[in-house]
């Protein structure tokens, strides 16, 4: 009654307001004003939104660390610890990338986040004819157990977290971490660890695709399965929002596809009779934000939370807690960076890093200023660590939990990104799920659809981007040095390859990428879980090549349904 | 007014590189341009890309490339289109490094859209290479 009687007072201050400046109104810079997405956006905001959206302190809220965690997963945040600096990176050789993660380690980075070339992501090896002119070209080239001796070399793997960019292989990948902390004699309960291991997304945003989805998708949840039980500090995947976002979809898609990813991954596990509780505290989200619509992906963040926390109760009915809380890996986008005036991106960054904080990221995942121009230099990622450095340690955002909660604004958002979410999600539920949406080409249209709506719009100057559309420089300004690939390593991998070959025991992997076809046979029940046959081959030194082969033998590959 | 045959256009993703929202959002704006667009999909050798060109009877062919594959196979679809005898252009967009240009326009790419272009740029240049292509078969 209290409460009527107050929102009935502000409201009528509210509407003496509106009338005494509409003179003021009607010269505003637009004449609406909205996010990326076309959520409009009000002049203020008060109470009286929040009313609006029935919002409720412990119902939307509650405490940190506690259902539904909009306020973040854990009760201190970075009170307790700060969040991960992670770099994309990788150089074409074992060699020179182990030198790269020495290097990051000593600047203060906590993780060797390791980006592949591509032929290694798509199951080739360097003498592979199609992996002519791919290797080491965008990350390192990496195909056997004996690569990952030369690239951690030197490196106290059971102090830092290695996290890989593998989707189609991941399994191997994780079997080859695991096999690498067996030898080094790592308990696997001590052993931390990040594998992206999330192959739907592949199909619509990234396209590093092998298999056709549903053996795709057993490889995946093997993997999550046996890390749940036996490695339990490793999030053997990551979901992802960054790939969709990069790929065009706008923020309420992009969201709503990674949630959609998500359940369909656990629904997978599920339906193969894996509990719930063991599968979903190895699941991470590789999120992505930037600091344009600051707010809007602060709020993006927050919501994403919630939901999750939600569908893990009440659809697949966990138990634990650790199942619901959703984990943040979140990137800066890549497409936030721009060529011209390259210095203007330090600020992207950091502002970028600054939102990751203000939304309760776990990890945040930096670009460097020189994105725009290829493989980021050396001097460009340290640049970009220490934009992290300045937001962890000299703003002070870190020494409260969840800064913006109670902002009119910003929960009024997050209550609007939940509602339009929400629907989004319930789409691709109706279509029978995000296999079904993804074979259907849906996500693919709805990602391309508003990749070109956005791309007319920049070029017609509604989205400005400073030094590109706003204010450009005459003269064009480049980094000193631009990172380039030799491609001369490509002989030199493919020499590896063949030396690897000629020292194992070849009768080995003979009889160990035998047992892996053999397994992949099999029904896909959770006793048949293909991690075993996987790092016995690993093991023996089979090559990444070499494994997908064996599996392509059963599964053959996946063709893309065309939307163009 | 016997030619009114639309503008035919290949558009490929050369190599192995997965990125493909720049081709899909040309492709989208070349069909609202009126011109026909054959997009292959992804993972393309340059082998399946000339074999496409050939069998669909385009006018050019588009490649994408993001991941500096194009180096070494940009050249390889020019080689082998002209080694089947066709004339056929190729122009070539994606991450494509500034100085990489001068080599692969020697090696018969005819132009390059690399980051920053403007859609209208690559609908007028198809546009002038197919009015070029109708004015020598006149």
């Amino acid at each position: 009654m209290n409460k009527n009687n107050e929102l009935a007072k502000l409201r009528d201050v509210f509407e003496k307001w509106e009338k005494e400046h509409s003179e003021e109104f009607s010269h505003e810079r637009k004449r609406q004003f909205s996010s990326g997405d076309e959520i409009p956006i009000k002049r203020v905001y008060t109470p009286l939104e929040l009313e609006e959206k029935g919002f409720d302190y412990l119902k939307d809220l509650g405490f940190p660390g506690e259902y539904p965690y909009t306020r973040g997963i854990s009760p201190t945040m970075y009170r307790g610890q700060l969040w991960g600096i992670s770099h994309y990176s990788g150089y074409p050789t074992p060699e020179l990338s182990n030198q790269l993660w020495k290097r990051q380690i000593a600047g203060g980075g906590n993780l060797a986040y390791i980006a592949y070339d591509l032929a290694t992501q798509l199951g080739y090896d360097p003498d592979h004819p199609k992996a002519e002119g791919e290797v080491g070209r965008v990350g390192v080239s990496m195909s056997s157990l004996r690569d990952w001796e030369i690239a951690f070399d030197g490196i106290d793997i059971s102090k830092i977290t290695i996290s890989q960019v593998l989707n189609g292989p991941a399994i191997i990948g994780i079997a080859s971490h695991l096999a690498l902390a067996q030898q080094r004699g790592i308990d696997f309960k001590e052993l931390k660890g990040v594998c992206q291991n999330e192959i739907l997304k592949e199909y619509y945003a990234r396209g590093n695709y092998i298999f056709p989805p549903e053996p795709a998708l057993r490889l995946t949840t093997d993997a999550l399965y046996y890390c749940g039980k036996y490695v339990p500090n490793y999030q053997a995947i990551q979901v992802s929002s960054y790939h969709p976002a990069e790929r065009g979809a706008n923020p309420i898609h992009e969201a709503a596809f990674a949630l959609a990813d998500a359940f369909a991954h656990i629904q997978s596990a599920t339906d193969r009779g894996m509990d719930v509780d063991t599968i979903a505290p190895t699941i991470q989200f590789l999120t992505g934000h930037q600091h344009v619509g600051f707010f809007q992906e602060i709020a993006k963040l927050r919501a994403m939370r919630k939901i999750y926390a939600r569908v893990l109760k009440e659809r697949f009915r966990a138990q634990n807690p650790e199942s619901m809380k959703a984990r943040w890996y979140s990137a800066i986008m890549g497409t936030s960076l721009h060529r011209e005036q390259y210095l203007n991106n330090i600020g992207r960054i950091t502002l970028s890093a600054l939102a990751g904080a203000l939304a309760g990221c776990q990890v945040i995942d930096s670009r460097a200023y020189d994105e725009a121009f290829g493989i980021p230099t050396d001097e460009a990622i340290m640049q970009s660590i220490r934009c992290q450095h300045v937001v962890a340690q000299e703003t002070g955002v870190t020494d409260t939990v969840d800064p913006l909660a109670g902002s009119y604004f910003v929960e009024w958002l997050t209550s609007e990104y939940e509602e339009r979410i929400d629907k989004e999600v319930k789409i691709i539920d109706e279509m029978g799920g995000m296999v079904k949406a993804i074979e259907r080409g849906y996500v693919q249209r709805v990602a391309a659809g508003d990749a070109y709506k956005w791309q007319r719009k920049f070029e017609s100057g509604e989205i400005v981007r400073v030094g590109v559309n706003y204010l450009p420089s005459e003269v064009e300004e480049r980094p000193p040095r631009i990172y380039r690939a030799d491609p001369k390593v490509e002989a030199e991998r493919i020499a590896a390859i063949k030396e690897l070959k000629r020292n194992r025991d070849n009768q080995t992997v003979k009889t160990t990428l035998e047992r892996v076809t053999e397994v992949a046979r099999m029904e896909p029940t959770p006793a048949n879980n293909l991690m075993l046959p996987v790092l016995e081959a690993v093991n023996s030194y089979a090559t990444v090549g070499e494994i997908c082969s064996a599996l392509r033998e059963v599964w053959g590959e996946y063709v893309e349904p065309l939307i163009l | 007014m016997k030619d009114k045959r639309r503008i035919r256009v290949l558009l490929a993703k050369l190599g192995l590189d997965g990125h493909d929202r720049g081709v899909i959002v040309v492709g989208m704006a070349l069909r609202d341009a009126g011109m026909e667009v054959i997009y292959t999909g992804r993972h393309q050798t340059p082998e399946q890309i000339v074999e496409s060109a050939l069998q669909e009877y385009v006018d050019i062919v588009g490649l994408s490339s993001l991941a500096d594959a194009h180096r070494t196979l940009a050249p390889k679809v020019v080689k082998l289109l002209r080694g089947k005898g066709a004339s056929i252009p190729v122009i070539l967009g994606g991450f494509i490094q500034p100085e990489d240009t001068p080599a692969l326009k020697e090696e018969g790419i005819d132009e390059i859209f690399g980051i920053g272009t403007k859609l209208e740029d690559i609908i007028s240049f198809i546009r002038g290479k197919a009015a070029e292509k109708k004015s020598e078969t006149l």
